[in-house]
């Protein structure tokens, strides 16, 4: 049987098993797509789901936080914070939260995501919203800064960045808020490109906007709390580039500000050219609302 | 000064209840903003004490005040509303770790603290409001001249003088019993001085939260109310509550003298440096000089971060919706 959502005993009995991601044919005891990487335990586990799972991406460039911002939102959501409560799907789903969580707990960044895919971790939730009382289905890979930023410089460099992409019902673009505010215009300019790269991809035409879901989440606000009083005003002001590109070719964005760590301190040495980053304790703000309004369109 | 030796709890641990989960609020839009009606004060510049709570200036310049017409009244209804708002928080030991990794087992160094009175209740937004309406934020008297330069970026969402989240220099009147927050070190050391009071420093808020009192026992307690997290007793981010709460709340989380809150709703500034050191013994520093803050917020997500003994620091100058403060007074009512 060839089929996206083949059950592991038919696979099992020597028929092909379609990528998720990219849709490549794999042979039923692949770990991982022959062609874009992506783990097999994914499609799996879809398989014995009732409908397909809805991919949400969480893009921004090296550095920004996309690692701990969505550790801490699978956190979240196994305790049950908000509307939510949220079910892995198999032990793989956890590694992401559980890597985040306890270096964090212990006053550490994780380390930084590989740029293979082969390596990146993903998570695979069942989400519950409660007050609109649905279930979705959501895969939610922990792609690399450089990677996108490859990706973006040099299309179908990761196949797996423009099919999860191309599939995806939502994106979280995370932003560094704290930069943008300092001056920088990289911000500004890397998440131009993200959204060109979207742009260009779906091939709108030019009266044509995107509609796909897209939230600008504003990261490490606490530097700026500007940003939290009003993201949208914050964005116009300081990431005017991005701003105007959202308004004349996607449809569908909104704007927010989150913060995860409450005060940063730096380890100092003589001996070191370099400092080491700090979290000393975490106040989270923001983590929450723009998953939830991404969920509300899926 | 009579002062009650120690506050009986005299109701029950709260039951338990189901852990709560609320969606976290945004903060009030301006349109939703209700602010406080101001507050018309006495002309009688002692009796004006009283009502803007400024009880330790009473008692500090009480004797030097004699001959005042009605001064004697004045000072016992001080030495009555000190009784009131604060407990004494006996002798006792603050065993503060060195280390960022404050493991069990890292080095710390017992720091002894003598007995002094700690508010009960941290400072809240209609207490900070009478410091703003005083004119507290243009006495230069009561900030450090190296901090004059700074104090006009003291201003509210609107411009106005006062903390960063109030509107037109007046906090939301839904607020008034909830912990002031937004408010920088300097901002709290000049209210608890316009008020006749000093922030108790690190120890000193490690002492009056463990309870490592002088005794043959040596014992601490990892939370003013026990050893074992409940978040029934505080308000942090697993309580679910997502925003703060009134100053009065959670009193099953007290301290034995009827401190509340030491755990939770809001870190507290204290007087203290933030200072320690890494793995390899090397100075932690921050963008700026850190102060300590203890004690955890409402969005504090691990409970190991909120505990009577978690160490960690904030910039003085930072103004943020979690950090607020409280008042300390030493036994001779200085």
């Amino acid at each position: 049987m060839s089929g996206t959502y083949a059950t592991v005993p038919q696979a099992r009995i020597g028929a092909t098993v379609d990528c998720m991601i990219c849709g490549t044919p794999n042979g039923p005891d692949a770990a991982q797509c022959r062609q874009c990487l992506a783990p097999m335990a994914l499609v799996h586990d879809a398989g014995a789901q009732e409908a397909p799972p809805a991919l949400v991406s969480i893009i921004g460039e090296s550095n920004v936080g996309k690692t701990v911002y969505l550790g801490f939102l699978l956190d979240m959501l196994s305790q049950r914070a908000g509307d939510f409560e949220a079910i892995p799907k198999g032990a793989y789903s956890i590694d992401l939260q559980q890597t985040v969580i306890s270096h964090m707990a212990a006053r550490a960044f994780p380390p930084k995501t590989p740029m293979e895919a082969d390596r990146w971790l993903w998570a695979y939730y069942q989400v519950h919203h409660r007050a609109a009382d649905r279930w979705v289905d959501l895969v939610m890979p922990d792609m690399a800064g450089e990677s996108l930023a490859a990706e973006v410089a040099a299309p179908r460099t990761f196949r797996v960045i423009r099919d999860l992409l191309t599939r995806s019902a939502g994106s979280l673009l995370l932003i560094d808020a704290a930069l943008a505010a300092n001056g920088s215009p990289q911000p500004d300019f890397f998440g131009m490109k993200m959204l060109s790269y979207i742009d260009s991809m779906r091939g709108a035409r030019r009266d044509q906007r995107i509609d796909t879901p897209t939230a600008v989440v504003l990261c490490k606000a606490d530097h700026c709390p500007e940003a939290f009083d009003d993201p949208r005003r914050f964005a116009e002001a300081n990431l005017n580039r991005l701003w105007n590109l959202c308004l004349s070719r996607f449809s569908n964005v909104e704007f927010f500000a989150a913060s995860v760590v409450g005060s940063l301190a730096y380890g100092t040495s003589a001996r070191q050219e370099f400092v080491s980053l700090i979290p000393l304790h975490t106040a989270l703000r923001g983590i929450l609302e723009p998953f939830q309004w991404i969920i509300d369109q899926v | 000064m009579p002062i009650s030796l120690f506050r009986r709890k005299t109701e029950e641990p709260a039951p338990a209840a189901a852990p709560r989960r609320r969606p976290a609020p945004r903060p009030p839009a301006a349109e939703s903003y209700e602010p406080a009606e101001p507050v018309t004060l006495t002309d009688d510049p002692l009796r004006r004490f009283l009502e803007q709570g400024r009880y330790g200036i009473v008692l500090a310049h009480g004797e030097a005040w004699a001959g005042q017409p009605g001064i004697e009244e004045v000072c016992r209804a001080a030495t009555a509303a000190i009784d009131d708002r604060f407990a004494l928080v006996p002798e006792g030991f603050a065993a503060l770790p060195q280390t960022v990794d404050d493991h069990p087992g890292c080095p710390e160094i017992d720091v002894p603290v003598e007995p002094f009175l700690l508010a009960l209740d941290p400072v809240t937004h209609a207490e900070f409001q009478l410091f703003v309406d005083a004119g507290g934020y243009q006495n230069l008297e009561l900030w450090p001249e190296d901090i004059w330069p700074h104090i006009i970026d003291f201003r509210d969402l609107t411009g106005r003088p006062g903390p960063r989240y109030w509107r037109e220099g007046r906090h939301d009147r839904r607020l008034a019993d909830h912990p002031v927050v937004g408010v920088c070190f300097y901002e709290a050391q000049a209210y608890v001085r316009w008020a006749g009071y000093r922030l108790p420093d690190e120890a000193e808020w490690q002492m009056a939260a463990s309870w490592r009192i002088r005794s043959s026992a040596n014992t601490l307690r990892r939370y003013p109310w026990g050893d074992a997290l409940d978040t029934t007793r505080c308000n942090i981010w697993a309580s679910g509550v997502g925003r703060t709460v009134p100053v009065t709340e959670y009193e099953s989380g007290a301290a034995p003298n009827g401190v509340r809150q030491l755990i939770g709703n809001v870190w507290e500034w204290t007087a203290s440096d933030f200072s320690v050191v890494d793995a390899e013994g090397n100075p932690v520093v921050g963008d700026m000089l850190m102060k300590s803050i203890r004690g955890g917020a409402f969005d504090t997500y691990f409970p190991a971060q909120a505990t009577s003994c978690f160490r960690t620091g904030l910039a003085a100058l930072a103004r943020t919706h979690n950090v607020g403060f409280r008042a300390a007074l030493d036994l001779g009512g200085r």
